[in-house]
């Protein structure tokens, strides 16, 4: 149940913010600016809590360790490297890319997955932090100016500081990155079979076991 | 000057000035600076008690520059306060406009800042060009770096008015394409005052005024600001007050502390969704947001529409032109282009990409592959139960798994 709801708000939310935000970046129809910004604020903002509650529940709740197992552990440990991924990131490089036969032996998720899923988290707090970095309420503070300042300087912006237009385009290359990352979790999350999109989107359980 | 033995306000009067204008632009200085409207009568009261007593020395020295900020600065039309009140600095030494030329002028500004160290503004207009050793530019048998390092150590404090003097304007913009098509970094190597005396450990205060060309307004109440109000002592030192009105590029943060965007007239039609997609077209006439077309207001820092342009006739996006951003750093490179959404961007590199266009086809080729390896998997019989599970790990196989047991 928090595993749909969860997906759920995430894929809505990246939807309305993607949809919005494209729509910020160039106004292709009129009549829609200020509707756009408010979808893109109320999204912005579920986003980020679901994200910290995902997280703070990740030390809470036991998730299981395999599929079809009984096994539980505290859900962050199935994250985090596990003994089971100990030397076979090379491995599982190699069965993806079709040079190995065998499917590697791995704890719940395989490295190369983990990898991919945890690096949504950074990606989505830096979409939030460089958003806020534009957001006028909230641009002047020294915490998000810093960052502005940053990349005015390294696009070579001389000076630097105030320069918004550096931030304002990793916004955009963050967005185009957590897409990317969508597609890649998606994709090895429904490789073998459908199930975890058929409970996502049809609530339904595949009771056949694996 | 015979007008000094003039009061005040008659010497004002005799300038086609009224009492009543003056007062309105202390209120308007007051709104520059940051105070509240009680403060236009102090404000008053200082320039006229300025007026009076000695005159400020300051020299005006320019760099490689296009005198737009003179212009700007002299604002021809008509004598204006603003005018008069640069007459309340004894401005020794201005390259455009001063009466004195060769020796004598360079006269007039070696004694400036000999007489008085310390206790004088240079105003500097222009980029400091550091390519070819300086060379780019010589005035009186020396170089700019020269000039500026020489007089530049020995004033009180600095004011860079225009976006040259800041961070190298225009001048330090990429346009110097060469044989192969490709920009290739200027050969002028402009740089701004600030990062140029900072190359040099000279360590005199620098108050940053960027815009292409600078709002006369901002110069005439910074000089108000640091000279009458106290901001440089009676010792030629910046007061710690006067210092934490700037930001940390060195801007008065009451004049860049706000977006564009934020005081625009047409904000309100931003906001409906009313846009000019077109120059010529009715939403044009209907004067609706210029977004579309490359408004850069909302990420340009400059309060252009609370104090406007060309006495305070009207300013850019007012009069139906998007703001094309000048007041940034780097302005020229970062804002191209002027009058669209879309832009290049070199980010360092030295061949500029299209950011919408890299991210559609490092998104497109990335879908592609993720389908091309489903069908891999497909082929290679994985999917469903997957490939069979190894019986051992490659690395416990090669590493022998006898040693403890391997990982598992
Ligand atoms: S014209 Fe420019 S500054 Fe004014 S509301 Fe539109 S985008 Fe903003």
């Amino acid at each position: 149940m928090p595993f749909v709801l969860y997906h759920w708000i995430n894929a809505l939310a990246m939807l309305f913010l993607t949809l919005s935000g494209l729509y910020i970046h160039y106004p292709v129809f009129p009549g829609f600016m200020g509707t756009a910004r408010g979808v893109h604020f109320f999204w912005m903002f579920t986003l980020i809590i679901n994200l910290i509650v995902r997280i703070v529940l990740a030390f809470f709740v036991k998730s299981a360790v395999m599929p079809s197992t009984r096994e539980q552990d505290i859900d962050y440990k199935n994250w985090l490297p596990q003994e089971a991924n100990r030397h076979q990131f090379i491995a599982w490089i190699k069965y993806y890319t079709f040079f190995k036969k065998e499917h590697p032996i791995s704890a719940k998720y395989a490295g190369p997955q983990k990898m991919s899923y945890l690096i949504t988290v950074p990606l989505t707090f830096f979409a939030a932090y460089t958003g806020f970095a534009l957001w006028g309420p909230t641009s002047d503070w020294a915490f998000f100016a810093a960052g502005t300042r940053f990349f005015a300087d390294l696009f070579g912006a001389g000076i630097g500081g105030g320069n918004l237009m550096g931030i304002r385009i990793v916004h955009y290359w963050t967005m185009w990155a957590i897409l990317l990352f969508t597609a890649v979790h998606a994709y090895l999350a429904n490789i073998y079979n459908f199930d975890p999109s058929r409970m996502i989107f049809l609530w339904k359980e595949n009771d056949k076991g694996h | 000057m015979a007008q000094k033995d003039l009061g005040f306000y008659d010497q004002l009067e005799a300038r086609g000035v009224t009492r009543r204008d003056f007062l309105k632009f202390c209120g308007t200085m007051t709104a520059i600076l940051g105070l509240s409207e009680g403060m236009a009568p102090a404000i008053a009261s200082a320039v006229e008690g300025a007026a009076g007593s000695s005159l400020f020395p300051a020299v005006w020295m320019d760099g490689g520059l296009c005198t737009g900020c003179t212009e700007s600065v002299a604002q021809v039309t008509k004598p204006d306060i603003a005018t008069i009140l640069l007459d309340i600095l004894s401005l020794n030494y201005m390259e455009t406009i001063s009466m004195s030329q060769g020796e004598h002028a360079e006269e007039a500004l070696h004694e400036t800042a000999t007489h008085n160290e310390g206790k004088f503004v240079l105003v500097y207009e222009g980029s400091v060009m550091t390519g070819l050793d300086g060379n780019l530019l010589r005035v009186a048998e020396k170089t700019s770096l020269e000039s500026l390092k020489e007089i530049g150590s020995k004033a009180a404090a600095i004011i860079a008015v225009g976006s040259c003097a800041v961070d190298g304007g225009w001048v330090r913009s990429v346009p110097s394409v060469k044989a192969d098509g490709y920009p290739q970094e200027p050969e002028a190597w402009a740089t701004g005052v600030s990062q140029y005396l900072a190359s040099q450990n000279i360590n005199t205060p620098v108050i940053n005024l960027p815009c292409c060309p600078v709002n006369p307004e901002w110069v005439v109440a910074m000089i108000i600001d640091a000279v009458m109000l106290g901001g440089i002592d009676a010792d030629g030192k910046v007061t710690a007050a006067f210092a934490s009105k700037l930001d940390e590029e060195g801007r008065p943060k009451s004049i860049y502390g706000q977006t564009i965007h934020d005081n625009c007239p047409r904000r309100g039609h931003f906001e409906n969704g009313e846009f000019v997609y077109k120059f010529g077209s009715p939403e044009e006439a209907a004067g609706y947001c210029l977004y579309p077309v490359g408004c850069k207001g909302p990420q340009t820092k400059t309060n252009c529409p609370v104090v406007r342009w060309n006495d305070k006739a009207s300013w850019c996006v007012e009069s139906g032109a998007p703001c094309i951003g000048c007041g940034n750093f780097n302005w020229v490179d970062e804002n191209a282009p002027f009058l669209g959404r879309f832009r290049n961007i070199g980010l360092g590199m030295k061949k500029p990409v299209n950011p919408a266009a890299a991210a559609t086809v490092v998104g497109g080729v990335a879908v592609a592959a993720l389908a091309a390896h489903g069908f891999g998997m497909k082929a290679a019989g994985r999917i469903g139960a997957g490939a069979p599970m190894e019986k051992m790990k490659d690395w416990d196989r090669k590493h022998g798994a006898s040693k403890k047991g391997g990982d598992k």
